[in-house]
């Protein structure tokens, strides 16, 4: 499936998450997304799954004690300043599951994103800028390169004997790896140049054509978003 | 007519001294011309000047003329050039651009303006040439730096140009990859002018020989007549078996002994499986093989950077490792700073380290306004002032030229009464020189380890 449609069906389960109103149907969308992320290696998906579900959960437990809605407590708690009486309804649980299933849902599907569509072709297929494009490239392979430097560095202290704890030692290691990663990027600079970069004239690789699964993606986003609205 | 020719070119990068002094060369359609010489000697700087990226990209002053095929490159840019020269680098982590392997090859092709129905089959022709026709829809940050420098020759054998310039492209490879990349590179017809520290391959594949000194050209000779040139006066360039060694010596007692042990990044697929060795003072062990068969792995155990998941790992005393990358040896802002981190600060103790890696009097100097060629000497001054028992070394002589590597194996030689040593390297004739014994590796499996006499 050509990353446009792939976007639309993931933006349109996002829309499909915020406009339901029912907390199964907000579920099994946030369920659906998980078992897409899982296609990507699993070094690359914990980070986004993990993140995702920690927040979920935070948002379950920390909604119900700010939200003051329903008739039927379950526990009634100490007054606290600023926040009041401290209670937990069944209504305020139920709402608290729904928020949690939205967040989810977002985060499953930007993981998805970020994990399983290829960038560059969505971005060039999208029209915008050149300049954009490679921005976005380049953004995408900063993160791990950062993240090897920094392995790198602290290996260089290791092996050494210097033991890397605490985060005092590891902010002193912010401006090396700044200033390796300046280095870099003047490196990658020669190296574009010599390839062509800036040159007038400049062509771009033909959109593949359309397929029938592109168009399928593209119907079932719209169908995902007019069911949002009617009866999710 | 050559297809390109230098004209007395003296060049000096901003604020520094004269990188290329008076160099004149030409380069015929068709020939491979190998520059020889050791860091620092303008190598690098030479084929930036074919490029157009000197005076360009880098500024300073420039004397004299480059033509290239028909391109005075003072008055035409490099991405002018683009096309007409190519060039590979000699880190492929620091000249790929986009996330798709098909995508990164097409980015020159788009940018030079092939008509869009030819970039994809010219891409897919230039990975399959290269042998990765299979990577194409592969993301670029899944690739082992192997595979990566072969997806950045397709990038520039894609452009399919009349001269290719390649900077020390086999550095990062083991000895068949490397191989393998030149001749792949040699049978694109292209001129070629590439550098190399490692000389016996290259002198293998190329047709004519370059040697630098301070800028200066000090040798341009057909192949034949540099082989007898340099073999009469630069013998370590021709063959490094002549390293003055005192080999094959037994250990003493024991330092760092691997029993059955393994270790996985990812479960189930183990880099290093039941691996056996015995380290022993006084001895020096080299630990041999292809990419991808876990010897950075046994050397990070060996120095307990990481920690076996079977088997046992003992040391016994202080373990030091050197890393392949002397770019990550550049925390502190001075040099003496640098290498007195493992000795809690101990300046006295670094400036000794320095000297005797032969960097007496850059102790002021910023790490990173090192050359390439002291940098992979700071970081050995780095791990060597620790004085450890273990003394594990991953790939030391990586763009070091073979003058600096007899020096190298002398200093770990005459050090070696004192610790154990544990060599990681793809550098055959290095290993012979400097090894009591080797290890061979083949994807986690031992294939060969001599047992003591």
């Amino acid at each position: 499936m050509r990353p446009v449609a792939a976007v639309a069906l993931l933006g349109a389960a996002v829309a499909a998450a915020l406009l339901a109103r029912h907390t199964i149907s907000v579920g099994m969308l946030a369920v659906a997304l998980v078992l897409v992320c899982l296609r990507a290696p699993r070094s690359r998906r914990w980070p986004y799954l993990v993140g995702t579900t920690l927040s979920a959960l935070a948002l379950f437990v920390i909604t119900p004690f700010v939200e003051t809605i329903g008739s039927h407590p379950l526990w009634v708690g100490p007054i606290v300043p600023v926040l009041g009486q401290l209670d937990v309804t069944r209504e305020e649980l139920w709402s608290a599951l729904f928020q949690a299933c939205r967040l989810a849902a977002v985060g499953f599907a930007f993981a998805a994103y970020a994990l399983l569509l290829d960038h560059d072709r969505l971005l060039s297929g999208a029209g915008i800028a050149r300049r954009s494009v490679l921005a976005v490239a380049l953004a995408t392979r900063l993160v791990p390169t950062l993240e090897r430097d920094a392995g790198g560095l602290v290996d260089s202290l290791r092996g050494r004997g210097v033991a890397v704890e605490g985060v005092r030692r590891r902010a002193a290691l912010m401006s090396p790896l700044l200033a390796g990663s300046l280095e870099r990027g003047l490196n990658l600079a020669e190296a574009m140049e010599v390839r062509g970069y800036g040159r007038s004239g400049r062509t771009r690789i033909p959109a593949p054509p359309w397929t029938p699964t592109d168009v399928a993606g593209l119907a079932v986003a719209a169908l995902l978003v007019v069911a949002g609205v009617a009866w999710l | 007519m050559a297809l390109a020719r230098v004209e007395r070119v003296t060049y000096a990068y901003p604020g520094a001294a004269a990188a290329l002094r008076d160099v004149s060369l030409a380069v015929d359609p068709g020939e491979v011309v190998l520059l020889l010489g050791a860091s620092g000697s303008g190598k690098s700087t030479l084929l930036r000047a074919l490029a157009g990226l000197v005076p360009h990209f880098h500024g300073g002053r420039f004397e004299g003329r480059v033509e290239v095929c028909g391109h005075d490159t003072r008055k035409v840019r490099p991405s002018e050039l683009a096309g007409t020269v190519a060039m590979l680098f000699q880190d492929p982590e620091e000249q790929v651009v986009l996330t798709r392997v098909v995508r990164e090859v097409a980015f020159g092709l788009e940018n030079i303006g092939t008509p869009p129905r030819e970039i994809v089959p010219r891409a897919l022709d230039a990975l399959r040439t290269v042998g990765a026709r299979h990577l194409a829809e592969r993301p670029v940050a899944e690739l082992s730096g192997g595979e990566l420098q072969r997806v950045c020759l397709a990038s520039t054998l894609a452009l399919q140009p009349e001269l290719l310039l390649l900077d020390e492209p086999t550095s990062q490879l083991d000895p068949e990859s490397a191989e393998g990349l030149l001749e792949l590179a040699k049978s694109s017809g292209a001129a070629i002018v590439f550098s190399e520290q490692r000389p016996d391959r290259a002198l293998d594949v190329a047709t004519r020989v370059v040697f630098l000194e301070s800028g200066r050209v000090v040798l341009d000779e057909p192949i034949d007549r540099a082989r007898d040139l340099l073999a009469a006066n630069r013998p370590t360039w021709v063959s490094q078996t002549n390293f003055a060694t005192d080999c094959c010596r037994v250990g003493e007692a024991s330092v760092c002994r691997f029993s059955d042990a393994s270790f996985a990044y990812t479960a189930g697929s183990p880099v290093v499986d039941r691996f056996d060795l015995e380290l022993r003072r006084g001895e020096l062990v080299v630990l041999a093989g292809p990419n991808g068969s876990g010897k950075t792995t046994i050397a990070k155990l060996a120095a307990g950077l990481l920690h076996a998941q079977g088997g046992t790992v003992e040391r016994h005393g202080r373990a030091a490792l050197l890393l392949q990358d002397p770019g990550h040896y550049v925390i502190r802002d001075r040099v003496d700073e640098e290498v007195a981190l493992g000795v809690g600060g101990d300046r006295s103790r670094a400036r000794a380290a320095l000297a005797a890696v032969g960097l007496a009097g850059l102790e002021r100097r910023h790490p990173r306004d090192l050359s390439s060629g002291e940098r992979e000497r700071l970081a050995l001054a780095s791990v060597l002032v620790i004085e450890p028992d273990l003394l594990v070394l991953d790939e030391p002589t990586r763009g070091v030229d073979p003058e600096r590597k007899q020096e190298l194996a002398t200093l770990l030689r005459n050090g070696a009464a004192t610790r154990a040593t544990l060599i990681v390297t793809h550098d055959r004739p290095f290993a012979a020189a400097v090894a009591d014994r080797t290890v061979t590796l083949e994807k986690g499996l031992t294939l060969a380890e001599p047992a003591y006499a």
